[in-house]
């Protein structure tokens, strides 16, 4: 424990010096406050701490839709995309060299030759630089935490289901950018192949999502009952055989819907919060939010971490065989 | 009490490059051995072999009684690598005690550990600055401090001199000196032979991934071992031919003569005297490591490969 300790403090000591990780920690805390400036009046919603107002029947203090309206806002906009996006972009470049720098000459000599093994060198050095996206969005969800309350009016620790979400998506991206790290010893190539799985990911998601949409949901319950979208669905079929295969990092995030309460309820309405971002009552459309939540959290997680593991066994069978 | 390092066979081949020829090797507890050789002859190789650093291809032997490779008979070892990074962001006294939570030193003995060996290096006063403020000489400083931070009872430093100034590598082998003192075991891998000459107890020379040469520095240095006299003025040349007879090198004022006591140089010496030729002086010469090292090396074709 008393080396984990050690190389957990030696990661956080390491990101502290790094101004990207600073440069992020602050454009995160600047984004989470222009979020808690986002309230509600009596008549409708206020920006910018109450420097903007905008009267609107359904996004006013006391209605329902208001706290759906702002979670939607956490879970789609600032989870979805700041957190998801540029948050673990930023955080992927930062630690990119953690590995090459902890391997280099010189470096890596000493750690080797303490009782430790290899293995537990390797996997407490991948936990520790974890750290980056646990601090940033773990700041993040603490500031989301008291807007909530303060804007809605309810404790709502379900925000902080972001935390273990989005780091989840961090390490499945992570652990290809070790595996390069570890063979090529070089930064560069590391975070080519990291964003290369992560653009694959997202357009066979996408494309899995298209497919799933004209398959099942464009289709009228006669042609699938006839099955006059067979080939359709042969090939929906094949994306989901091939995601199976890949880290699923939106879907992912986006589990963060089926998680977080509103209104007393767990679980996160897609079509009721488009309804109230177009200025209506929120009125849910099941076929849609069973879209959404076509695939189980087991399955989203557990094959995407099948696919860290083999990554990460990769990595840790040569970082253990190599000479240093 | 078994030996701190006995190495029965050890070898590594990278690619087919046979870096160690399988050497067997025994080192002493509480002796300073000195491993000598050219860059690139092995030395570090063998060190990280026995450190786990690097997988040997074929390795018999023990580390302070224990296989090599054992892993908890590490936590008794420390190490000082040849050009040793440490993390800039990190200062002298946090690198040290980031040494001491991976050898598992409980926390409050490391806090006190690393204060005394920051001290014990000379680093006290910048113990709190950055490392990368640190001078070459200060960085292996730190270095040291870091491997004496687990109180090893076997210290493996490579080229701990180097970058050092004059005065630090006097400090650095007085510093060895104490750690003998302690009763500890200190391998020093050196190519400067003059410091390892200064301190070492044992030494063996590797070259070509082979070990050419080892023993005591007496041992080593008492092969070879002459006796030089020399006279007021130069010796009578009435006397030169019975000197060349019985083996003595004869030129203007000095005799040599190679032998193994300083018995057989006690004739010369009478006779000088009967002849009342004034001795000026009388000199036990020992081949010092250089001319051990450089006959060594060369006697194995070695050229210094990478």
């Amino acid at each position: 424990m008393r080396v984990f300790w050690t190389l957990l403090v030696d990661s956080l000591r390491l990101l502290r010096a790094r101004a990207l990780f600073w440069i992020t920690l602050v454009i995160s805390a600047l984004a989470a406050v222009i979020y808690l400036s986002i309230g509600f009046t009596p008549t409708g919603i206020s920006m910018m701490f109450g420097m903007a107002e905008m009267e609107s029947p359904v996004l006013r203090a006391g209605n329902p839709a208001a706290e759906l309206f702002y979670l939607g806002l956490f879970s789609k906009f600032i989870v979805g995309l700041w957190l998801s996006w540029v948050a673990i972009g930023l955080a992927i470049i930062s630690c990119a060299p953690i590995f090459p720098d902890f391997m280099a000459e010189g470096s890596i000599g000493i750690p080797l030759s303490k009782p430790v093994s290899r293995l537990k060198l390797f996997l407490y050095k991948y936990i520790g630089s974890l750290m980056f996206v646990v601090l940033q969005v773990g700041l993040f969800c603490a500031i989301v935490f008291f807007a909530v309350r303060w804007r809605v009016g309810t404790w709502n620790p379900s925000v902080f289901w972001a935390v273990p979400l989005v780091t989840l998506v961090f390490s499945y991206l992570y652990s290809v950018v070790v595996l390069v790290a570890v063979k090529t010893r070089s930064v560069l190539p590391a975070i080519l192949a990291g964003i290369l799985v992560w653009f694959a990911s997202w357009v066979g998601q996408k494309g899995e999502e298209v497919l799933y949409q004209l398959t099942y949901m464009g289709a009228s319950q006669e042609d699938v009952s006839e099955g006059g979208n067979d080939s359709l669905r042969e090939w929906h079929q094949r994306s989901v055989w091939l995601m199976a295969c890949l880290p699923k990092t939106g879907e992912t995030v986006n589990l963060i819907d089926r998680h977080v309460v509103v209104g007393g309820k767990t679980g996160f309405s897609n079509s009721g919060f488009l309804q109230v971002l177009m200025g209506r009552e929120a009125s849910a459309d099941e076929s849609v939010d069973r879209a959404v939540a076509r695939h189980s959290p087991f399955y989203v997680v557990g094959t995407s971490l099948i696919f860290e593991a083999v990554m990460l066994g990769l990595a840790a069978w040569t970082f253990c065989r190599r000479d240093f | 009490m078994s030996a701190a390092v006995s190495i029965e066979y050890l070898r590594k081949v990278y690619g087919g490059f046979e870096a160690l020829a399988g050497i067997s090797l025994n080192v002493p507890r509480g002796v300073v051995f000195g491993l000598l050789g050219p860059n690139g002859a092995g030395k570090s190789t063998l060190v990280k072999s026995l450190l786990t650093i690097l997988r040997p291809t074929a390795c018999r032997g023990e580390l302070l009684g224990k296989p090599i490779g054992h892993r908890a008979t590490l936590a008794k070892v420390g190490y000082l690598p040849e050009h040793a990074r440490f993390p800039e962001y990190l200062t002298g006294r946090q690198v040290v005690e980031f040494s001491a939570g991976l050898a598992n030193v409980p926390g409050a003995v490391a806090k006190r550990r690393a204060g005394e060996c920051l001290e014990r290096v000379g680093m006290s006063a910048w113990a709190n600055k950055r490392v990368g403020a640190y001078s070459k000489g200060m960085k292996q400083r730190v270095g040291l401090a870091q491997a004496l931070v687990n109180d090893p009872e076997l210290l493996f430093l490579d080229e701990p001199t180097d970058g050092v100034d004059p005065e630090g590598r006097i400090e650095i082998r007085k510093l060895i000196e104490s750690m003998r003192a302690e009763g500890k075991t200190v391998f020093v891998n050196s190519h400067l032979l003059a410091e390892v000459e200064q301190v070492a107890d044992e030494v063996a020379i590797l070259a070509k991934g082979k070990i050419v040469a080892r023993g005591s520095m007496a041992e080593l240095t008492r092969q070879g071992r002459r006796y030089e006299l020399r006279t007021e003025g130069p010796v009578p040349l009435a006397l030169r031919e019975g000197f060349a007879r019985n083996g003595w090198e004869v030129a203007g004022d000095r005799l040599v003569l190679e032998a193994e006591s300083a018995a057989m140089a006690q004739p010369a010496i009478d006779t000088l005297r009967e002849a009342k030729v004034v001795i000026r002086e009388v000199k036990e010469l020992r081949r010092s490591l250089e001319e051990l090292f450089l006959e060594a090396v060369q006697s194995n074709g070695n050229g210094g490969e990478a």
